[in-house]
């Protein structure tokens, strides 16, 4: 499904890999987490969160986190996402001590134990093991060694099945019910992508909903867990405390936005710190008060084109496994930004999970970035073949 | 890649596409649509609007002696709503502030039942009692420190009745027409007295503070700030020193009753209560009135306890609370002057016609015979005598030809009684003041309708009202109002206590009532001949004369009549009503004693003191 004009730029771009990295995607990323400092900027300026004293606390924070997220998906450009695959079970294995390790080590914030304390920074492992499953379920799912074209066999599916449910029992564990909705997203994303039959995918999902139901059912998620994540559903609930109010106040402060916002640095409900975890997982209340529905207008469509980048660039790779890595970033992109802007404008269940670019935090920053730096990989250790190689290929 | 992938991919793009239509739409809703509700309730959200309270207007007397001041304290104020069912907060209030659990919750949960806002829990708070309220407002939701104002009394309890006192809104109050759209929970306001009868003047008017707050309600920043404007001073009639005099007196002439017997008996009187009313004569300002038993004000201030309250309504404690100046009594003979005029007026009587009072009288018939108070009789007297010896049977007379005129159809003596001020408010604005009652027919049959036969309406009740017995009740403002009547030939000037009203910028606004007068075109040739009577009244032999022995008439005459009226069950009420001096008169001073016994012995000598105070004799 190579596009023509590929076809041509390959002649000339054969050894110029530095023309094939994304810079639209590359300038997307950039100029939205910029714009992102300057939010969580906005945010924080007043409130200034956690105690800290400096207005620009926040701000310097992510400011630094985006320049070792910047290096990091430059950096991964020198090594080959071929040797990525080759080196699989490292990330996979890599992933999951992260993940046991915050079991052990963790500490807990608002009763999920998702974080180390790694004494000059924290850490939330969770977000980095979800590039580390992109990178597992995409081997898995691509051309085995022992294959001369990839199939999807059931074989596949089951190992991807237990890699991804390795994955999510240990976020469940924390429990982080959040976060393992977006892995299993991601997870079922990916696995669509790879061809697989439609039969494996419903049956996975028949069980999911099956295992909510037991869970339900058995006590291990509380009604009252429910109720706070369902409370979406209910416009009319009680705003005066718990997730209903933090959904409430939301509400008010974008919907007090109107079509221009109150302005940059000018959004009350945030700055008096009405809407809860304002820089974090309702950075996007921000967005809505300060710069209205134009500016929420223009941060969705940014988003929106990243993700399509991803996808684009998944569809033009050269295996099976670019494809799938490329697309399990944009899928991890698709499914936070979906669930978090749903969240906050009332349509979406309320789960804390960070608006990737935007939200305030070095673990989701980073991880992100290097997640584009996968992509871009992809885009620059993309197979170039020849005119007769291409004719070759099509004899056969 | 396999078209199968292909389709896939474009699957999936749709879908991010109509994720992003559906974001797009869903605040386009919230947005553009809903934006200004939004932006309202966003408003609503975070703007607090917060009262401050007016420092309420001084009350000075008549030569702006400062009565009444208002000094700022702070307070405890709460919403009930948002306490009643905290327990823990509950326990912080009642443990801090030292008020009983029990009573706390009882306060709260009266005025959360009926919707109100905001209640002070505890006046006049002190020191430590804020600071701690203050640095844990965050634990203590709901509740808040306000600035209020005091009262504080330079007299103690003098002129209480008159002053009234300031206290809490009540519920019926916030509810009524009248109150409901300037107050607001907890606001403290006049009860009883000149505070609530000037309680719009008082009262200034409140500042306004909007502000917004943060999530725990903590003011972060005033947007906008009105001034509270002081209430306006009100300047009384009263003349403070004279007020004291005259309550000094009054309680000094009660304890000097109560060591006399009633003649032929080992009984004392009892005298649980009396009243003076001073009347400046030419315009009817209030220059003291004075009620026994009196009671402080200050017990109110910062709320009163239980303990004082059971003290104020124990039947034991005579009701202190109540002003006796403005409340209803049978009158006695001292009505006698309205029959007078009516007999006169009517052409029933004249100056000259004598009627033989033998001490007993048959004009109702055989079966019905009246005595006079004088058992063995006045012999012949003309209307001067008759009131000089308060004569029952000429009286009776007068009643009857009132009643058998035109059959009683007109009901004179009720029509002349309502033309000297009975029966009606005289408009003093005191909300304590009764009306009093001036009994007829219609009243008659309402009043009995359950007793047949009663209900009827009988020469007797006539006769009987004509000497101030049976139902008939006044006031002793109002006596007073009627003999000022008298003193100025037919001008009757309605009674009150404001002087002036200066308001917070020194502007005068003088009360209306200042000014307020009626002139009844009564006939003065017949009121010269009353007068002749109330003059006599202090004379040799008649009914005043030993309580006014000492004092000198020649040069200062005072026309007075006396009163002693019978109450079923109790001793005689004892009544004297004057004004003096005659001819020119200064001053109209009535004095009654609740079971105080003969009008002219016992309660005369205590206005002969007043008007010896008055007129400065030693």
């Amino acid at each position: 499904m190579r596009g023509k004009n590929l076809d041509t730029l390959n002649d000339y771009s054969k050894d110029k890999k530095i023309l094939r990295f994304d810079f639209l995607l590359f300038f997307l990323v950039i100029a939205i987490s910029s714009f992102g400092l300057l939010i969580i900027y906005s945010a924080t300026r007043e409130t200034m969160p956690g105690g800290v004293s400096d207005p620009a606390y926040y701000l310097k924070r992510q400011a630094i986190y985006l320049m070792v997220g910047v290096f990091l998906c430059i950096a991964i450009q020198f090594i080959n996402y071929r040797a990525i695959k080759r080196y699989w079970w490292l990330f996979f294995a890599a992933g999951i001590f992260l993940l046991l390790s915050v079991l052990i080590f963790g500490f807990e914030v608002n009763g999920c134990k998702s974080w180390i304390d790694l004494k000059f920074t924290t850490l939330q492992p969770s977000e980095f093991s979800k590039i580390f499953m992109v990178i597992s379920i995409a081997a898995i799912m691509s051309k085995w060694r022992s294959e001369k074209v990839c199939q999807v066999t059931f074989k596949k599916v089951a190992i991807s099945l237990v890699i991804a449910l390795s994955f999510m029992a240990f976020v469940l564990l924390e429990p982080d019910y959040g976060t393992a909705l977006i892995y299993f997203c991601v997870y079922i994303g990916m696995l669509f992508l790879s061809g697989a039959n439609f039969l494996y995918i419903l049956l996975i999902l028949g069980a999911a909903v099956g295992g909510v139901i037991f869970a339900l059912n058995s006590g291990l998620i509380k009604q009252y867990q429910l109720d706070r994540i369902l409370v979406f559903l209910k416009p009319d609930a009680q705003p005066t405390e718990g997730s209903g109010y933090s959904l409430y106040q939301s509400k008010l402060a974008i919907g007090s936005g109107g079509l221009t916002g109150k302005g940059l640095f000018l959004g009350k409900q945030t700055n008096l710190n009405y809407v809860p975890e304002h820089h974090t997982d309702f950075i996007f209340s921000v967005i809505g008060e300060e710069l209205g529905f134009l500016g929420a207008i223009i941060i969705i469509i940014i988003l929106g084109v990243i993700v399509w980048r991803c996808f684009y660039i998944a569809s033009n790779s050269s295996d099976n496994f670019a494809m799938l890595l490329s697309s399990g970033v944009g899928l991890i992109i698709l499914t936070q930004m979906t669930i978090n802007i749903g969240m906050t404008i009332g349509i979406m269940p309320i789960i804390g999970i960070p608006l990737p670019f935007l939200s305030s935090g070095g673990s989701s920053l980073i991880s992100i970035m290097i997640g584009i730096g996968l992509v871009e990989n992809v885009s620059v250790w993309r197979e170039v073949r020849k005119e007769h190689e291409i004719a070759y290929q099509d004899l056969k | 890649m396999g078209s199968n992938i292909k389709i896939r991919f474009r699957i999936l793009l749709y879908l991010l596409l109509i994720i992003l239509i559906v974001i797009a739409l869903r605040l386009y809703f919230l947005q553009v649509m809903s934006g200004n509700l939004y932006a309202e309730l966003a408003t609503q959200n975070i703007t607090r609007e917060k009262t401050v309270p007016a420092s309420r207007g001084d009350i000075y007397d008549r030569n702006g002696k400062l009565l009444v001041k208002s000094v700022p304290v702070k307070a405890v104020a709460v919403q009930p709503y948002v306490v009643i069912d905290n327990e823990e907060v509950m326990g912080i209030l009642s443990d801090r502030l030292d008020i009983p659990y029990s009573q706390l919750k009882e306060k709260l949960k009266k005025a959360n039942v009926s919707y109100i806002e905001r209640v002070i829990i505890k006046q006049n708070i002190d020191k430590a009692e804020m600071t701690y309220i203050e640095e844990n407002s965050s634990k203590l939701p709901g509740v808040e420190v306000i600035d209020i104002y005091l009262r504080q009394y330079n007299y103690g309890v003098l002129a209480s009745h008159i002053l009234g006192h300031i206290g809490e809104i009540d519920e019926t109050r916030l509810k009524s027409e009248e109150y409901k759209n300037n107050y607001e929970g907890g606001d403290l306001i006049g009860w009883g007295g000149v505070e609530e009868v000037y309680e719009s003047i008082l009262r200034g008017r409140k500042g306004k503070v909007i502000y917004e707050v943060d999530p725990l309600g903590r003011p972060v920043s005033v947007l906008d700030k009105t001034e509270p404007l002081k209430g306006s001073d009100l300047y009384l009639t009263i003349d403070i020193d004279l007020q004291r005099a005259v309550e000094e007196i009054l309680y000094q002439s009660i304890l000097e009753v109560r060591q006399k017997k009633i003649s032929n008996t080992n009984e004392y009187y009892n005298v649980p209560g009396g009243a003076v009313v001073v009347l400046s004569a030419d315009n009817g300002q209030i220059l003291a009135m004075a009620s026994y038993p009196t009671y402080s004000q200050e017990l109110f201030t910062g709320g009163i306890s239980k303990k004082d309250m059971d003290y104020l309504e124990d039947p034991e404690n005579q009701y202190p609370q109540i002003n006796r100046a403005v409340s209803p009594y049978p009158p006695g003979s001292i009505i006698k002057i309205v029959p007078a005029y009516a007999g006169l007026a009517e052409g029933l009587i004249t100056e000259s016609s004598r009627i033989n009072c033998a001490g007993i009288w048959l004009g109702l018939g055989k079966d019905y015979p009246k005595k006079c108070w004088q058992s063995y009789g006045h012999g012949s007297l003309n209307l001067v005598g008759a009131i000089k010896n308060s004569c029952d049977i000429y009286f009776y007379n007068v009643g009857l030809a009132l009643y058998n005129k035109n059959n009683n159809i007109d009901e004179l003596l009720q029509k002349y009684l309502r033309i000297f001020g009975f029966g009606s408010l005289t408009g003093s604005g005191l909300p304590e003041e009764y009306s009093g009652r001036v009994p007829d027919k219609e009243w008659k049959e309402d009043y009995f309708k359950e007793q047949e036969g009663y209900n009827i309406w009988f020469p007797g009740d006539t006769v009987n009202m004509a000497i101030g017995q049976g139902d008939l009740l006044v006031t002793p403002l109002q006596m007073a109002q009627a003999f000022s009547i008298i003193a100025n030939r037919g001008i009757k000037y309605t009674p009150h206590l404001c002087k002036e009203i200066i308001d917070s910028e020194g502007t005068v606004l003088t009360d209306e009532s200042v000014v307020s007068f009626e002139d009844l075109n009564l006939n003065e040739n017949f009121i010269g001949t009353i007068e002749k009577g109330l003059l006599e009244v202090l004379a040799p032999g008649g009914t005043g004369y030993s309580a006014f022995s000492d004092f000198p008439l020649s040069s200062i005459s005072v026309a007075a009549k006396t009163g002693t009226a019978e109450f079923f069950g109790k001793q005689d009420y004892g009544w004297f009503a004057s004004y003096a001096p005659a001819g020119n008169p200064e001053y109209v001073v009535v004095a009654m004693l609740e079971e105080g016994g003969s009008g002219g012995s016992n309660v005369g000598p205590l206005v002969k003191n007043i008007y010896k105070y008055l007129f400065d004799i030693k």
